[in-house]
């Protein structure tokens, strides 16, 4: 499996040589990893409140709040998360922590305060639902960009601004999508539209960037929106408190923080 | 405690009115149903209803940078029988750290720790398993117990102490609520001529309990030891003179290790019971010592359903000396107790229709216990459930099958605050 992806890896590498020296702009696999560290890997490290409604296709909705704080140990490599639940009620001042090491298992751990207990959580699906919503764990810390062979489609307008376009395709097989279409915007390399296939033309889940804010000088989507047309139902979230680069220590990432969420950054 | 959830009531609300002037603190809680029928017309209990109640719980947080206080109260009016209000703390504390390395939690907790998925070896801390077996959340399994606990960090090593001057037994099926075995009168009873208590440990200081846990990273490995000194937490031992039964004395050595693998969670975990009033086996009347062991995987099976399957072994230490005092024609207690478990967890329409079923199977005492349960949160305030809970046995002195006349159904309506 290692071995497989390290020559996938090196043979993506060397396929993608020619346009790295022929069109630096355009080169598909250069864009994607951009648009990945502009998304998932702000500054060293950030700390957010995150709203999420989960609207269903009879227009019920469900809200989830929670406290997010995220470290970064290597810039596009291992990171950390932490999760800090609000709402609603049956979750509320429950905590989550994810360790996550690219092309590999995360770590996982729930701690639920009700019963004082430490969960370690299998995730070998990265597809599974983030809490019921539209968006999976992936969709939610990020796939790494080695995961998929990428080609530029062209140069395009969206909203107003100018984006690349491109598309992916998983090396291996992937029950995600089995095409994927992304619109990078050209000047802070946010992702402002992506388009998941998995059968025919028309696309199963919609990503849109609905509104991007400059934070400590880092171009950040605050509101976002996944739309799943198959389900006919829609998730958007939130951020807000934003802050960068506070100094978030490691040692914050540990079981002892699950326990006692830290209260200098989590109110 | 009833003359007292006035003025416990007034005190909660004099907290939620003056909440909003302190910055850091919050107010939080539920408001709950709950309804159940025992579906065994022969369970000699006094009701044919395993539960019939009405719970507030409230809860409330205020923390500073220094530290931080808790506090869980439940108002159930509970009408199984005779109907009345009580009032339970079910959680307040204060917790705060000293010198970065050290963390206290001083007052009534509730505390869990070990791997197993609701078999416990190292977790000899209360639980309360009449709730468990009558429909009550998940929460209510773990009983809370006045303690100080401090848990000291250094890299990845944690050392846990927990001090409970007072002893805390588990709760469990007395006749009352459920139907239990009774080796004295030589079958299952219930009602008030059977109610079940054992008697406690004195207050004295040295019958206190010490719970600790050493635990360490290794890697994406998480490896544990344990040691508990205190009694064994359900009245197992009998006292002929009294004809009472008790709690007799406890040591336990423990370790585990837990560890992600083939996609999934691996763990293991192994304690050695240490009776200490009878060392020896030949006390028929205390446990013989033994040694506890068991090892579970759990895994998505597709992203939406989990899976977990747990075997559990208990060795009893010197059997033989065991077997040759016990009075003729009393059942003997095997040396090797084994028990399977086996958990699966679905969720339907974006998680907010959760099937749920547990199941426990002995093929060393051919008893068996299942639970099932399906929620659906209506929602985000409003939830229902409706469960089962089901048990069977071959024998009547088995784990599982003395409670074999407990069978109930219930359901359970949840508005949250």
């Amino acid at each position: 499996m290692k071995i497989g992806t390290i020559i996938t890896a090196a043979a993506i590498l060397f396929t993608s040589l020619p346009a790295l020296a022929g069109d630096s702009e355009h080169d598909p696999e250069a864009l994607m990893k951009e648009s990945h560290m502009a998304m998932f890997y702000a500054a060293d490290d950030g700390i957010s409140e995150v709203e999420m409604k989960i609207v269903n296709s009879k227009g019920k909705e469900r809200v989830r709040q929670f406290a997010m704080l995220r470290l970064d140990v290597e810039e596009g490599g291992k990171q950390m998360y932490y999760t800090y639940f609000r709402k609603p009620h049956d979750v509320s001042r429950l905590t989550f922590m994810v360790h996550k090491l690219p092309q590999e298992n995360d770590s996982r751990w729930l701690y639920i305060p009700s019963v004082d207990l430490i969960k370690r959580i299998s995730s070998d699906d990265k597809g599974s639902s983030f809490v019921g919503s539209d968006f999976t764990y992936e969709d939610v810390s990020g796939r790494h960009w080695t995961e998929d062979t990428h080609t530029f489609v062209r140069e395009d307008e969206y909203n107003g601004r100018g984006v690349y376009v491109i598309e992916s395709k998983p090396v291996e097989k992937y029950k995600g999508f089995t095409r994927k279409i992304t619109l990078i915007d050209r000047e802070n390399h946010l992702v402002l539209r992506e388009e998941y296939y998995k059968k025919g033309d028309s696309p199963e889940r919609v990503f849109t960037a609905e509104k991007v804010e400059t934070i400590d000088g880092i171009a950040t989507s605050t509101f976002r929106r996944m739309e799943n047309l198959k389900k006919n139902q829609y998730t958007t979230v939130e951020f807000s408190d934003i802050r960068y680069d506070v100094g978030i220590d490691e040692s914050v990432f540990t079981e002892r923080s699950l326990k006692n969420p830290p209260r200098e950054y989590i109110r | 405690m009833k003359r007292y959830s006035g003025l416990i009531a007034g005190m909660m609300l004099a907290a939620v009115l003056s909440a909003p002037a302190a910055a850091d603190s919050e107010i939080s809680g539920f408001l709950q149903g709950l309804y159940g029928y025992g579906t065994d017309s022969r369970n000699p209990v006094p009701s044919e209803l395993t539960a019939s109640e009405v719970r507030l719980q409230l809860r409330f947080e205020s923390f500073s940078d220094g530290a931080e206080y808790f506090g869980r109260l439940d108002f159930v009016y509970d009408n199984y029988l005779d109907p009345g209000i009580s009032a339970e703390l079910r959680e307040g504390y204060i917790k705060f750290g000293a010198g970065g390395w050290l963390d206290m939690k001083i007052g009534r907790q509730i505390i869990t720790w070990g791997t197993g998925d609701l078999i416990f070896i190292n977790d000899l801390f209360p639980k309360d398993w009449v709730s468990f077996f009558s429909g009550r959340d998940d929460q209510y399994l773990k009983a809370p117990q006045n303690a100080l606990r401090f848990t000291m960090y250094g890299g990845s090593t944690s050392l846990d102490v927990v001090y409970t001057p007072r002893f805390t037994s588990d709760v469990i099926p007395s006749g009352m609520r459920l139907s239990y075995y009774n080796p004295m009168a030589g079958g299952i009873v219930g009602g008030e001529d059977y109610l079940f208590a054992g008697t406690m440990p004195e207050a004295k200081i040295e019958n206190g309990e010490i719970s600790a846990k050493l635990s360490r990273y290794f890697g994406s490995i998480d490896g544990a030891l344990y040691f508990y000194r205190g009694f064994y937490k359900t009245p197992v031992g009998m006292d002929m003179a009294a004809r009472e039964a008790f709690y007799p004395e406890l040591m336990v050595y423990g370790a585990s290790l837990r560890s992600p693998v083939f996609g999934g969670i691996f763990w293991i975990e192994s304690g050695y019971y240490d009776s200490r009033e009878d060392s020896g086996g030949n006390d028929p009347l205390v446990p013989n010592s033994s040694l506890e062991s068991m090892a579970g995987f759990e895994r998505q099976i597709t992203s939406t359903v989990t899976a977990n399957l747990q075997y559990y072994n208990s060795y009893m230490i010197d059997h033989d000396s065991f077997a040759a005092t016990l009075p003729e024609g009393s059942p003997v207690t095997d040396e090797f107790y084994h028990l399977l478990t086996s958990r699966v967890t679905m969720l339907f329409m974006m998680e907010n229709l959760n099937v749920s079923l547990f199941a426990f199977y002995s093929p060393s005492e051919e008893d068996a216990y299942g639970r099932a349960a399906v929620t659906y949160k209506y929602t985000d305030t409003v939830s229902m459930a409706l469960g089962a809970n089901l048990f069977h046995g071959e024998y009547e002195y088995t784990t599982f099958g003395g409670f074999q006349h407990n069978d109930n159904v219930y359901l359970k309506f949840t508005y949250g605050i």
